[in-house]
């Protein structure tokens, strides 16, 4: 039970949370100055604290340090006194089990930081280890450099001890690493300690900016999670260190780790302005789910065509063009860094409108190598009578790798550049003869797209085999006897209606189910009514509601895992409720 | 029978886990030493309760220590230095006295008149020195004015130290007590014995006209900067009851050892020698002699400082060795003590260590 944290926000697994102390502290934060240690056991035996409101009182430990070899670790395990007050439980990443406290604090964080792979590994062992919603404490540690990464990794409080005893050294901390005092010639910082000529500027002065530097950079981070943009500013920040670098790389190869933390969609855009951009999760789940869940139904050739910086990309002049030329003879898909390829179903689905990349002109090998994956993957999956490439000269390096590892032939329209008329009149005689597609086809393969990407394969033909759209592309109504779904443009998700929710159950694709309690849910469903929880469920997932009072449908605003473990907070947006 | 009260049971859990730790670890040393060269000696000056004598040191090769090789203690590398098959036969151990002999008188102008004799485990331990290695040994040192032994409590009785008594020598027995704190000994260096043993062992040196030199270990593993300097200032005041002259040594890494497994992974700093300082300064009007030959100082290894005052803060402590006198201190600073005070106010055992 985490009684006195509570979270608020999330972005990844990152969070803005609440540590309930006498004067609450939002999180990620400074608590070295509110703890109150209860001792170490190693010396001498300890009273059980009697604990206390204003501070965070450390339980008795008997902490193991980086390298204690394992039955060490085991033999001096220690258990962890229930008291009347926030608690913190001292644990290793190797010893790291729920202890009911509603912090932990990790013993051998100072071998974990500075080795990206130690780290990385060790965070994400002792994060599924203890309860989701409790804090995790990493002392002795953080440093302006580093505390966006840790932060993102999921770590909720620091001290500033370590930028301390650097100042005392005469290091001078910045977000980008660390300088020696004395080869400053100036002193590049607004903040208080830092209003006084160079020369007069002293270690313990240096101490004090470190302490002032680490806290903005905390106001920073918290500030990019509540946006939902801790990512792309540790794109930047990262790389000025090399373990931080090689940190964020390993997290992202914890695919499982960040994927259950990380949103099916969000408000904002997705700034893709590095390399890293294509290990993130969102990009990795939408290739994952275009090229293993999506099914084309069109019977017409392919076009491929290049992206457009507009979105959707159907707003964009360029795509008109292709469009008018194409005459809704063939299916269309865009080829896009970082995202791979978007079937034009799928191309208000998040974050395929979402997505600001930073236009070079170049593709990288990453690139190439990306999107020339997820193109092939995707033909493998999806089978066309033709494939026809409206691309540019510089996608071709992408378009000839697939050509040859499938052993297949593109057609080539364009001269020069996609949109001139010559390319046009080419990709419009290269589709003479080829049937249209009616209107009513092309959205009710919509929404079954949208069906597959979001509830799994074939989930498209086992909910909607029969239906009716009604509205206008892109805010489609899903009808059969009565109303099913609505697609939500912002997101190119659906939202499902009790009948369709009803026929989600029914159907054989995998159902998303929140368990409660006896009640009957209006509005919300908040976490302590909760008994069970699929795993599966991420933040902003349809969810079905079920209880022996109840039966509703809604969005999620937690994970899987949290639901069934939290003990506060929003956990489903109930968007239609019946009782039974 | 009584049931094991939890603290004991807890103790004996940890010690089987350390010693089962320590097992593997020294298992991984494969080098072997020949058993006719003792481990090291050397000729140097120390101070003794009668004043400050040259002397001659030898740690013999005995096939080191049985408690090493149960898995033994957290920070002590000594077993590694023993020869293969586990026992030096008396021959050997004599062919040792006279490489001894040799090298003192090439490095002395005269005979040293203190002795110190360290075997990496127990010289009283029969199945280490035989009784007539023993005795042939202290014939052989029987004009000189002090010997110091090494032993476990355990093995201090009288008439083993009679042998040496009996020489007209003045016979110190040095106990490796580590701390006066049981708790730290058990759960932290993994020493059996307890501080009521070493006491008892004092009674028994006492009733043979013998002295009590005690080895004190700072900072062992698991401990902050903080926790060690309080345990030593007060292991000091506690054991100078017992001893006349106390050893307080900093803990270096050595290999094949617990504690060498911690600084590899990033979890154990060996102590500042601000530490050391603080503790001598502290304890300076102690009733016994107190002193510090912190080995291999300076290094990442051993105690150290910032690299810039390492040798003035050594210089210092040896010169409090000799001379007992506080102000020493005084003399040497450093812009790390700062560092090292932040240390002290800041590092938690569930944070080793805070800097390198
Ligand atoms: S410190 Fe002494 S008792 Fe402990 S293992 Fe080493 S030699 Fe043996
Ligand atoms: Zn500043
Ligand atoms: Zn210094």
């Amino acid at each position: 039970m985490t009684e006195f944290f509570e979270i608020h926000a999330r972005d990844g697994p990152a969070r803005i949370g609440e540590l309930r102390l006498t004067e609450s502290l939002t999180t990620p934060a400074l608590v070295g100055d509110r703890i109150d240690d209860a001792g170490s056991l190693w010396p001498e035996a300890r009273e059980t604290p009697a604990g206390d409101r204003d501070s965070l009182t450390v339980l008795p430990h008997r902490a193991l340090p980086a390298g204690t070899p394992d039955e060490v670790q085991s033999a001096f395990a220690v258990d962890s006194p229930e008291i009347d007050g926030p608690s913190a439980a001292v644990l290793s990443s190797e010893t790291a089990t729920e202890h009911g406290s509603d912090a932990y604090v990790l013993s051998d964080a100072q071998g974990l930081v500075g080795h990206a792979r130690a780290f990385v590994e060790g965070i994400v062992d002792v994060k599924r280890a203890i309860p989701d919603d409790a804090a995790l404490y990493l002392p002795g540690v953080a440093t302006p450099a580093n505390v966006a990464l840790l932060a993102y990794a999921g770590v909720d409080l620091f001290d500033a001890d370590r930028a301390v005893v650097k100042g005392t050294q005469g290091k001078y901390l910045t977000s980008d690493g660390e300088q020696f005092l004395v080869d400053l010639d100036e002193l590049p910082c607004a903040c208080p300690a830092c209003q006084q000529s160079v020369d007069e500027f002293d270690r313990e002065d240096c101490a004090a900016h470190n302490g002032n530097v680490l806290r903005a950079r905390l106001a920073t981070v918290r500030a990019r999670i509540r946006r939902g943009r801790l990512r792309d500013y540790l794109e930047g920040q990262a790389r000025h260190e090399a373990w931080l670098t090689a940190a964020f790389r390993r997290f992202d190869q914890q695919y499982s780790y960040l994927e259950a933390h990380a949103p099916i969609s969000r408000r904002n855009e997705l700034l893709a302005a590095s390399e890293e951009s294509l290990r993130r999760v969102e990009i990795q789940r939408f290739a994952e789910r275009v090229t293993e869940r999506y099914e084309n139904r069109f019977s017409n050739p392919l076009v491929l065509v290049p992206c457009s910086a507009t979105k959707p990309y159907s707003e964009s002049q360029s795509h008109g063009q292709f469009h008018d030329a194409i005459g809704f003879r063939a299916h269309t898909v865009s080829m896009t860094s970082p995202i791979g390829v978007v079937p034009q179903e799928l191309e208000c689905t998040y974050p395929a409108q979402h997505y600001d990349s930073v236009v070079t002109g170049e593709w990288s090998a990453g690139e190439i190598e990306f999107v020339a994956s997820v193109l092939e993957a995707y033909l493998e999956r999806n089978d066309y009578p033709r494939v026809i490439a409206h691309v540019p000269d510089d996608y071709r390096q992408i378009t000839e790798r697939v050509e040859e590892s499938l052993d297949t032939e593109f057609e080539y329209t364009v001269e020069a550049h996609p949109t001139t008329s010559e390319s046009l009149s080419n990709l419009a005689d290269a589709l003479s003869g080829e049937l249209k597609y009616s209107k009513r086809e092309r959205e009710h393969n919509t929404v079954r797209a949208i069906a597959d990407y979001q509830f799994g394969p074939a989930a498209g033909d086992d909910l909607f085999e029969e239906i009716l759209t009604e509205g206008r592309y892109p805010k489609l109504r899903v009808h059969s006897d009565e109303h099913l779904a609505t697609m939500v443009p912002q997101y190119g998700t659906l939202a499902l209606t009790l009948a369709g929710a009803h026929r989600w159950v029914a159907s054989d694709a995998p159902t998303k189910i929140v368990e409660i309690d006896e009640f009957v849910p209006h509005g919300s469903v908040l976490a302590p009514g909760i008994v069970d929880a699929s795993e599966g469920i991420r933040v902003g997932d349809e969810v079905v509601v079920r209880g022996p009072k109840a039966f509703a449908i809604g969005r999620a605003t937690m994970h899987g895992r949290v639901m069934a473990e939290a003990s506060r907070g929003m956990a489903v947006d109930v968007r239609h409720v019946e009782e039974r | 029978m009584s049931q094991p009260s939890p603290e004991v049971y807890e103790a004996g859990k940890g010690m089987d886990a350390h010693n089962a730790a320590m097992r593997e670890i020294r298992a991984r040393n494969d080098q072997t030493y020949d058993p006719h060269e003792p481990t090291r000696v050397w000729v140097d000056e120390d101070n003794t309760p009668d004043g400050v004598r040259d002397s001659l040191t030898i740690i013999l090769n005995t096939g080191g220590c049985r408690w090493a090789r149960a898995g033994g203690c957290t920070m002590c590398g000594y077993v590694a230095e023993s020869v293969e098959g586990g026992t030096v036969a008396h021959e050997a151990l004599m062919d040792q006295l006279d490489v001894c002999l040799d090298h003192e008188r090439e490095h002395a102008d005269e005979p040293c008149p203190l002795i110190k004799i360290y075997t990496s485990g127990s010289f009283l331990d029969e199945r280490e020195v035989p009784a007539e290695t023993r005795r042939a040994i202290a014939e052989a040192f029987g004009d000189r004015e002090r010997i110091v032994v090494e032993s476990l409590p355990d093995f201090v009785e009288h008439d083993r130290l009679a042998d040496f008594t009996e020489q007209g020598l003045t016979v110190d027995v040095a106990v490796g007590l580590e701390t006066a704190t049981d708790r730290v000994r058990h759960d932290c260096v993994n020493k059996y014995f307890d501080f009521a043993d070493f006491v008892a062992a004092s009674e028994q040196a006492r009733d043979a006209g013998a002295g009590i030199k005690a080895y004190l270990l700072m900072k062992p593993p698991f401990l902050s900067e903080r926790e060690a300097v309080a345990d030593m200032i007060a292991s000091v005041e506690r054991c100078a009851e017992y001893a006349h002259t106390v050893s307080m040594n900093p803990c270096n890494v050595q290999r094949h050892t617990m504690v060498e497994e911690l600084y590899h992974d990033g979890g154990y700093r060996p102590p500042w020698l601000w530490s050391v300082a603080e503790v001598l300064h502290e304890t300076a009007d102690a009733d016994a002699l107190v002193i510090s030959d912190p080995v291999g100082h300076g290094s990442d290894r051993g105690p150290h400082n910032c690299g810039e005052c390492d040798d003035h803060v050594q210089t210092a402590i040896k010169d409090f060795d000799l001379r007992q006198d506080p102000s020493v201190f005084e003399q040497v600073s450093c812009e790390c003590e700062r560092t090292w005070e932040a240390v002290m106010e800041r590092e938690k055992s569930y944070g080793l260590p805070l800097a390198r």
